[in-house]
């Protein structure tokens, strides 16, 4: 077992020493300090602020640190987050068997089904570290500049819209971010999949966002609501949940219920696609 | 330490490896020559459990790599293609990340067959700083960790100027002669081979066409350039002469364990003058274009 950690290591090391690994932290920080600067423009105040006291409550309250980190964390994390988790999923295998490095650890007296364990599990570090970047620089950045107030979680297309004292709020937000790197390892493992497939880097991360973007679309046509349930896209939103009061703990069982068998799925194709390759160019 | 049972292999339909079967006995350097696309990195792919035979079995020290990979590998290093590494991280992070899918290997030992390969000085430096020459060593002591007794090596020499190529052949008859280590040496390039190699298989479009020692690769049998005063006085004297055969005016053929002085001896006993005698040896590129070209196998 120690051995596998010794691996692990190694993996994390090529992975963090890469300069392209921290492209998606350095873009998150400059879109939230771009989105909470946005923020301060007074014409976007008051859009939020009519919203807020249409329902009889105190702009000052709840335009906080907290709503603008929650609000940041909504429109960005799955799209940009999702862009840049299947980046480096698509290239984890891809990549190495692209430039070779994947023949000479194969020269090794090691089983390729050893090979991806450690490299899907050095993925979903880097997920879960890549949310938690997001979730907590959002958290400061918006907190030193609007301080601690009140949080108000309003999405209403998917109909929420919830006020909380900032101590409840800061529960909720905290507890958000574990759930979401959750839902975003399906991301992590459909990109894998493709990685372990005989194709380039860039296409397994592009066959990637297409089929998360072709979901998300289909997802979206009126027509297809009965068949709503089988597109992913449906339980990768479960994680903001957790801010609706009371919390549908069974719809969030069934939802990571569901992406748990996804993920497993793609991880079956993946790891039998490349275990029945050959490795010659 | 290796043996090959009846590989088969085909790519796409495309016939790659037919049939091929040999033997690499332990402690020696055996060659695997053969022109660009004639099944050697196939070969070597097997081998190492990267490329999946339609047919026949490799084994290395008795353990099948097709049924038992790991174990097989156990004491096994290759560089299989080009030696390829993490560009952006140092010598000796690439071997302790390579090193680490063996086993927990030692900083002393990464430090030894570093020595080795005589990239002490820069090892601490990124790769893609590295030389083609360098490259080639840093492969060649990552093929050595943590303690292998056999090395599979596809075409080291490749891309090395005149003095990386001798180093890097002492290097290998080094670790030969002092480690015992086994080799098994890929190449399209005969003087690789004949230079380094106890013993060769000689590949042609995925059939083995030779196997054997290098001085089985030639025949037993070489031809003698005669420069003499009066050829028509001469060629009766030579008729007569027991495994003598006339080629042409001016050449004979005889065994190579001929004595020729007898040749010489006999035409001015029989009062013909003799001005040169020249044994004509084929070169190397002769002799292996003659068995690939022929297409006929020679087992020795």
């Amino acid at each position: 077992m120690s051995l596998f950690f010794h691996q692990l290591y190694g993996e994390l090391w090529k992975l963090f020493a890469r300069k392209r690994t921290y492209i998606g932290f350095g873009a998150f920080f400059g879109l939230e300090t771009l989105i909470l600067l946005l923020f301060q423009l007074p014409s976007v105040q008051r859009s939020f602020g009519r919203i807020i006291e249409r329902a009889g409550y105190g702009f000052e309250s709840y335009f906080s640190g907290l709503t603008i980190a929650f609000l940041i964390l909504y429109w960005t994390v799955f799209l940009l987050g999702g862009l840049y988790i299947a980046l480096v999923g698509g290239d984890i295998v891809a990549k190495e068997v692209e430039d070779g490095t994947m023949r000479m650890t194969l020269c090794r007296p090691v089983s390729r089904l050893r090979v991806l364990a450690v490299k899907y599990i050095a993925c979903l570090i880097y997920t879960v570290a890549l949310t938690f970047f997001i979730g907590f620089s959002a958290l400061g950045i918006g907190l030193l500049r609007q301080g601690v107030g009140g949080f108000f979680a309003w999405q209403p297309l998917q109909g929420i819209f919830f006020l909380y004292d900032f101590g409840p709020g800061l529960q909720r937000y905290l507890c958000s971010l574990p759930l979401l790197a959750a839902t975003l390892v399906s991301v992590t493992s459909l990109a894998f999949m493709f990685s372990c497939f005989n194709m380039k880097p860039v296409s397994a991360t592009i066959c990637t966002l297409t089929y998360f973007t072709t979901d998300n679309i289909f997802r979206n046509v009126p027509y297809f609501d009965s068949i709503k349930p089988w597109f992913i896209t449906s339980h990768i939103e479960t994680w903001y949940h957790i801010y609706r009061s009371p919390i549908p703990w069974l719809r969030m069982v069934e939802d990571f219920a569901y992406l748990a068998g996804a993920d497993a799925t793609f991880i079956i194709i993946g790891v039998v696609a490349f275990s029945v390759r050959d490795f010659k160019s | 330490m290796i043996e090959l049972r009846n590989l088969r292999k085909a790519f796409a339909g495309k016939p790659a490896l037919h049939d091929l079967s040999l033997e690499v006995r332990r402690g020696e350097i055996f060659g695997l020559l053969g022109h660009n696309g004639a099944g050697k990195s196939t070969t070597l792919g097997i081998l190492l459990g990267q490329v999946f035979p339609n047919g026949g079995e490799a084994y290395i020290s008795g353990v099948s790599v097709q049924k038992e990979r790991a174990r097989a590998l156990a004491r096994t290093g290759a560089i299989f293609e080009a030696p390829r590494f993490y560009d952006y991280l140092s010598g000796w992070r690439n071997l302790e990340i390579y090193t680490s899918y063996s086993a927990r290997v030692p900083k002393e030992k990464i430090a030894e067959a570093v020595e080795t390969v005589g990239l002490t000085k820069r090892i601490g430096d990124k790769v893609g700083a590295y030389s083609q020459g360098m490259r080639q060593r840093l492969g060649l002591a990552q093929a050595l960790l943590p303690d292998n007794e056999l090395v599979l090596l596809d075409e080291p020499t490749n891309g090395l100027d005149p003095e990386g190529i001798h180093e890097m052949r002492l290097l290998i008859q080094q670790l030969n002669r002092d480690r015992g280590i086994t080799v098994l040496f890929c190449s399209h390039l005969l003087v690789d081979v004949e230079q380094l190699c106890d013993r060769v298989a000689i590949l042609n479009q995925g059939n083995k066409v030779f196997d054997g020692r290098w001085a089985d690769l030639d025949s037993d049998r070489h031809q003698v350039r005669l420069e003499v005063d009066a050829w028509e006085k001469a060629a009766p004297l030579l008729s007569a002469v027991t495994d003598l055969q006339i080629v042409e005016r001016g050449m004979v053929s005889v065994r190579k364990d001929f004595d020729i002085a007898e040749i010489v001896s006999g035409l001015v006993q029989g009062g013909v003058r003799v001005r040169a005698v020249e044994p004509q040896r084929r070169n190397l590129e002769e002799i292996y274009l003659s068995i690939t070209h022929n297409g006929g196998t020679r087992d020795t």
